[in-house]
């Protein structure tokens, strides 16, 4: 178990995932009254989406690589194993997918959106998967967390299984 | 006489084609690898020996396959063949495809 030293990671990483979640939301709306006049705004949007999915991948990935192993280690002894073995395996590989999408949405933004139905599809697509994905990988987030809290209350209720 | 653009003749630029395709092309790869470790330990050792950590040689494949795809297919104009109206559909098809196959494959295999 990792303490609050190095919570502020974890928070960031959840915090920057959040956000790029609800900018890929701002992308997806903004895009369905694409016009001549909000392009620089979809096109912010979008930057802002990969800019803070960049930032989620490098502060949950430093977290991930450092110091998930102790947790990971309390998770398999808990009553929540798979919180590991279902959440984090599928979560730590389908994060690359929204991230991938992340940066691929500022180069399909810049299409003329008011203009092109077709680049319209595209950015809608591009968005809508990375608010799908991006809340999925949060939910799972919440499981591998409460797989810990499990843990750590069975320990302190009588100790682990052997 | 009507100056509309029939649907299928909106294009997309060479480099948004190329990478959306690129894109498609790494998630799927994304899921196979991500099988692949898990069925194969030597693989995710060697992996880990290339960088540290599996995971940290995992993405940064999935990151240099997904730009270097991206590149070829903006200037061999393969994206273009497949066709700049079925695009979408096929990333949102690769997506659901390589999401679904992470899910099913941890929950039960």
């Amino acid at each position: 178990m990792n303490g609050p030293n190095t919570s502020w990671l974890l928070l960031a990483h959840a915090g920057f995932g959040v956000s790029g979640c609800l900018a890929a939301l701002w992308v997806f709306t903004e895009t369905l009254n694409a016009r001549s006049g909000n392009a620089a705004r979809i096109q912010l949007a979008a930057y802002v989406t990969a800019v803070c999915m960049g930032a989620a991948w490098i502060c949950g990935g430093y977290w991930y690589v450092h110091f998930y192993p102790a947790d990971k280690a309390l998770i398999l002894k808990g009553p929540w194993p798979f919180a590991h073995n279902i959440f984090m395996e599928t979560k730590e590989h389908l994060f690359f997918i929204t991230g991938i999408l992340a940066f691929l949405l500022p180069m399909v933004a810049r299409e003329k959106l008011d203009s092109n139905p077709l680049a319209r599809k595209l950015v809608l697509a591009v968005a809508g998967l990375l608010v799908i994905t991006g809340l999925a990988v949060e939910g799972a987030g919440g499981v591998i967390s409460q797989g810990v809290k499990a843990a750590l209350l069975q320990a302190q209720s009588g100790g682990f299984a052997q | 006489m009507s100056t509309a653009v029939p649907p299928q003749q909106y294009k997309l630029s060479p480099v948004t084609s190329g990478f959306v395709l690129a894109a498609a092309v790494t998630v799927l790869f994304n899921t196979a690898l991500a099988w692949a470790k898990d069925a194969s330990a030597p693989l995710t050792a060697f992996m880990a020996s290339l960088t540290g950590h599996h995971w940290t040689t995992h993405g940064l494949a999935d990151l240099l396959l997904f730009v270097a795809l991206g590149l070829v297919f903006a200037t061999t104009g393969v994206a273009e063949k497949v066709g700049s109206a079925r695009l979408p559909g096929v990333l949102i098809g690769a997506v659901v495809v390589a999401a679904l196959g992470l899910v099913v494959w941890f929950a039960f295999v």
